[in-house]
């Protein structure tokens, strides 16, 4: 396989690939490679943080308000700990594709929680479906305890029906705005009353409060349950083509080519197997034509990643790490809304876009960034000189330039270029590649970093 | 006046700027031929501030019964009229309001409250119903729709809002406008960006984007920089964080910039605890910085083109709470101060505490949206709908 397609390759299903890893596959086929990657991402390894803080509560005491605060206190505490550890898994993990594919997922069943562990077990749920089957996927993420609370289904009980789950699990999760009615809304709805979990998060159906009446669904007449409803989607094609879409869109390229779509969704259609179909993905001819290479705009979590990939870096203070994130426009765990956030060109405005370039600077080489915490509603801010809200600082990270320097030892600085910077070039940038050519390789890639280009993958 | 001859004439009458940079003069031939230079500046007091405690009506015995510990009495407010007082920290903005500058506008809200700081927050910002999530702002979409620079709308903060967003273009999130500068001004950024060829083909693929989207930033760091760096304001402001941002947007308002709305915000309102001390500071900071602001508005003669909105994410409930504080409720105040207000005062009635829903909250009687789409029509000068996505009728305060 070529080299050039191998990056292309990890750069979407991971984050990058170091050059002695793309020697090693050069000699391999297309398929072998593909399903290499697929057999490294069999295994399943759930995310694990410490949770004993909450095995001694139950929910009498959460009634004691004093007990209740702090272990609010300690759970959003816990859950700023969750982000670092899933941070940390998705630039050191051997399971590239399943941690890619999650990461994905967590964009699409969009869901926050304040319980540390309702959030764990969330997140390793998405982990466990990631390349599964696709209904049974919507099913457990409609009975988990974090969604249930997030969107509101367990105040959705049969004599005051809530709406928000079914809504969007139609519009957001399944079929996409414009392909139900507002009936169809109501009527699923109440096939979901009476969902609930426990206090560890387990869920139960409250039969009392279930709707066991008859509805009327998408055309279809019965006594329907929440798993009915899902069924019933997942018969409508436009189901498998709207999943088609935004994966193309993840996977592939942000300029959707509808003819495309229409593959994926005959393949995804007949049994909604998410593994079939990124292996059809990943396998085919046109996944790696030029027009798909190099044109998508990374993440910011991508991009601190494929950061990451090239020169290892540590944070000092870990809530840096969270805070980078925020100036980037994107913490994980913390969604803007259940629409997720909006990617592509989204990401970009004048403020993250110079945040951006200037990110490289700022995480290997010490430079200076100034911040805000803007959404802390509670801080109260008197005085200038003392002032919390606006800081500036430096990020202190541990740098690791021994593994840098020994994995890029023995390549030129024009084979570093071609190893971090895949989309074509305008010709200034050529120009000033050629300046900056002798450049010490450590200061060479600095600069790469910070080009626009790099912002590509 | 046409605005460019406008930029031409007031940068050789002062003597600044001799000849016209370069950059300047490419932005004078793509201004927009927009003729109205009315500015709105956006005022959030975040966390939620508490509207019953900021307007108090002391002749209702409902108020009084279901805030024992922080009600306020009526000796201890600034008589508006025979039923209402605002707190005592806003005496400055009871010198604007005796002037006819402050229309306040009460029980605005939306249907289907929704009580979280963030997420009523991003109603608010992006006017959408309660059920509905919005990856654009409404500030955002009218810079989309009057083919604005990014520069159209500044939030003076480090990072931007998602107000500010649009489908196509973003405001700008600027705090220091001679730090924005210097940051791009680096010169491996020059480098960059002086060798980047507008080539067309590149303009529509997601490196076009980028590049673009930087030589929008660094050019509207050096236009605000150019134009904000000779404008520094005489008058003394409240030395705390907000009355910096309301310095730092006078002095771009004065500067003459091509900016039509700004946004800017004071935080700490969530007051679950302990209300009465912290609200009373929080309103002293607000009022006494506006007060200010608008004083130095005046002063430059840009006061009767300038309209101050102030809101918060929502209101608090009626009944206080087990620890001399609030939760979060619906509807709240909604300031609006400016000049020539066709109605000023006390706007409408306050809510009916006899009828509250079933949270014990208020239920709102003017939708957010109206108070935007009278701006936008009356004050700005374009059509609601085409921002709002649906159109909203006209109150009357302008």
């Amino acid at each position: 396989m070529k080299n050039k397609h191998i990056l292309h390759l990890y750069n979407r299903i991971g984050f990058g690939i170091l050059p002695k890893e793309v020697e090693k596959l050069h000699s391999q086929t297309r398929s072998e490679i593909v399903d290499t990657l697929f057999q490294s991402a069999k295994t399943i390894t759930p995310l694990y943080i410490e949770t004993s803080f909450l095995n001694s509560t139950s929910t009498k005491k959460i009634k004691n308000k004093s007990k209740r605060k702090e272990l609010m206190k300690l759970n959003r505490k816990k859950v700023r700990e969750l982000n670092l550890i899933w941070m940390g898994r998705l630039m050191n993990s051997k399971e590239i594709l399943r941690e890619k594919m999650t990461l994905f997922w967590a964009n699409h069943f969009v869901c926050e929680d304040k319980n540390v562990l309702y959030a764990l077990h969330y997140n390793n749920t998405l982990r466990n479906h990631a390349l599964g089957n696709f209904g049974d996927f919507v099913k457990a993420i409609s009975k988990e305890a974090a969604m249930l609370k997030y969107l509101n289904n367990k105040q959705n009980k049969k004599n005051s029906p809530n709406e928000n789950f079914a809504r969007e699990l139609l519009e957001l999760f399944t079929l996409g705005q414009g392909n139900y009615s507002e009936k169809d809304i109501r009527e699923s709805a109440r096939a979901f009353t009476g969902y609930n979990h426990r206090f560890d998060g387990d869920f139960i159906l409250k039969r009392k409060q279930h709707d066991n009446g008859k509805k009327e669904f998408l055309d279809r007449v019965g006594n329907f349950d929440g798993n009915d409803i899902i069924d019933i989607i997942l018969q409508q094609k436009q189901c498998a083509r709207f999943i088609c879409h935004k994966i193309y869109a993840y996977f592939v390229n942000d300029k959707i080519n509808s003819s495309r779509i229409e593959e994926m969704t005959s393949i995804f259609y007949k049994d909604y197997n998410i593994e079939k179909l990124m292996k059809h993905v990943l396998k085919s001819d046109w996944f790696y034509d030029e027009e798909n290479i190099g044109v998508k705009i990374k993440s910011p979590i991508e991009l601190l990643a494929t950061i990451h990939k090239t020169v290892p870096y540590t944070f000092q203070k870990s809530k840096q790490q969270i805070l980078i994130q925020k100036l980037l426009g994107q913490v994980l765990l913390y969604p803007p809304n259940v629409a997720g956030w909006k990617t592509g060109k989204g990401w970009i405005d004048s403020n993250t876009m110079v945040t951006r370039l200037r990110l490289a600077s700022v995480l290997l080489n010490n430079a200076e960034i100034s911040y805000s915490e803007k959404d802390d509603f509670k801080a109260i801010v008197n005085s200038v000189t003392n002032e919390k809200r606006r800081k500036k600082a430096f990020i202190k990270t541990e740098t690791n330039w021994h593994i840098f320097n020994k994995n890029y030892e023995s390549i030129s600085n024009e084979e570093l270029f071609e190893s971090l910077i895949i989309c074509p070039i305008t010709s200034g940038t050529k120009e000033i590649i050629n300046q900056y050519k002798d450049l010490p390789k450590k200061d060479f890639c600095i600069q790469l970093m910070s080009l626009p280009e790099y912002q590509l993958c | 006046m046409k605005r460019r001859n406008f930029i031409k004439r007031t940068s050789l009458a002062s003597g600044g700027l001799f000849f016209v940079p370069q950059f300047l003069k490419a932005f004078e031939n793509g201004l927009p031929e927009r003729t109205n230079y009315k500015k709105l500046v956006i005022i959030q007091l975040k966390g939620g501030n508490d509207g019953l405690n900021t307007i108090v009506p002391f002749r209702n015995d409902i108020y009084y019964q279901n805030r024992q510990r922080i009600g306020i009495q009526k000796s201890e407010l600034l008589n508006l009229n025979s039923e209402l007082g605002f707190h005592k920290s806003l005496l400055p903005l009871k010198r604007l309001f005796d002037n006819g500058y402050v229309s306040i506008i009460n029980n605005v809200g939306y249907p289907n409250p929704n009580r979280s700081h963030f997420r009523s927050t991003d109603i608010w910002q992006t006017a959408s119903d309660s059920n509905q999530y919005l990856q654009s702002g409404w500030v955002g979409r009218f810079l989309d729709e009057t083919n604005a620079k990014p520069y159209g709308a500044i939030e003076v903060d480090e990072s931007l809002s998602l107000m500010l967003k649009g489908n196509n273009q973003n405001g700008l999130a600027i705090t220091n406008p001679k730090l924005f500068h210097r940051i791009l001004n680096q010169p491996f950024f020059d480098n960059v960006f002086n060798k980047y060829s507008n080539d067309s083909h590149l303009s529509e693929h997601n490196l076009g984007y980028l590049y673009n989207t930087m030589i929008d930033a660094k050019s509207s760091a050096a236009y605000i920089y150019e134009k904000t760096k000779t404008s520094s304001s005489t008058i003394e402001y409240p030395k705390n964080a907000f009355g910096k941002q309301l310095k730092t947007i006078s002095e771009f308002i004065s500067s003459g910039i091509d900016t039509q709305i700004y946004y800017a915000g004071l935080t700490g309102f969530d007051t679950h605890a302990n209300q009465t001390n912290r609200q009373s500071r929080l309103l002293k900071v607000y009022a006494e910085s506006i007060e200010v602001f608008v004083k130095d508005l005046e002063k430059n003669n840009q006061f009767k083109d300038t309209i101050i909105l102030t809101f918060s994410e929502f209101g608090r409930r009626v009944k206080q709470n087990g620890s001399n504080g609030t939760d979060h409720g619906t509807a709240n105040n909604v300031f609006v101060i400016g000049k020539d207000l066709k109605k000023n005062g006390i706007y409408n009635s306050l809510p009916n505490l006899n009828d509250l829903d079933d949270n014990g909250d208020l239920k709102f009687s003017i939708d957010f949206r109206e108070v935007y789409a009278t701006l936008l029509d009356k004050w700005l000068g374009i059509e609601n709908d085409k921002i709002l996505n649906k159109k909203f009728s006209h109150l009357g305060f302008i």
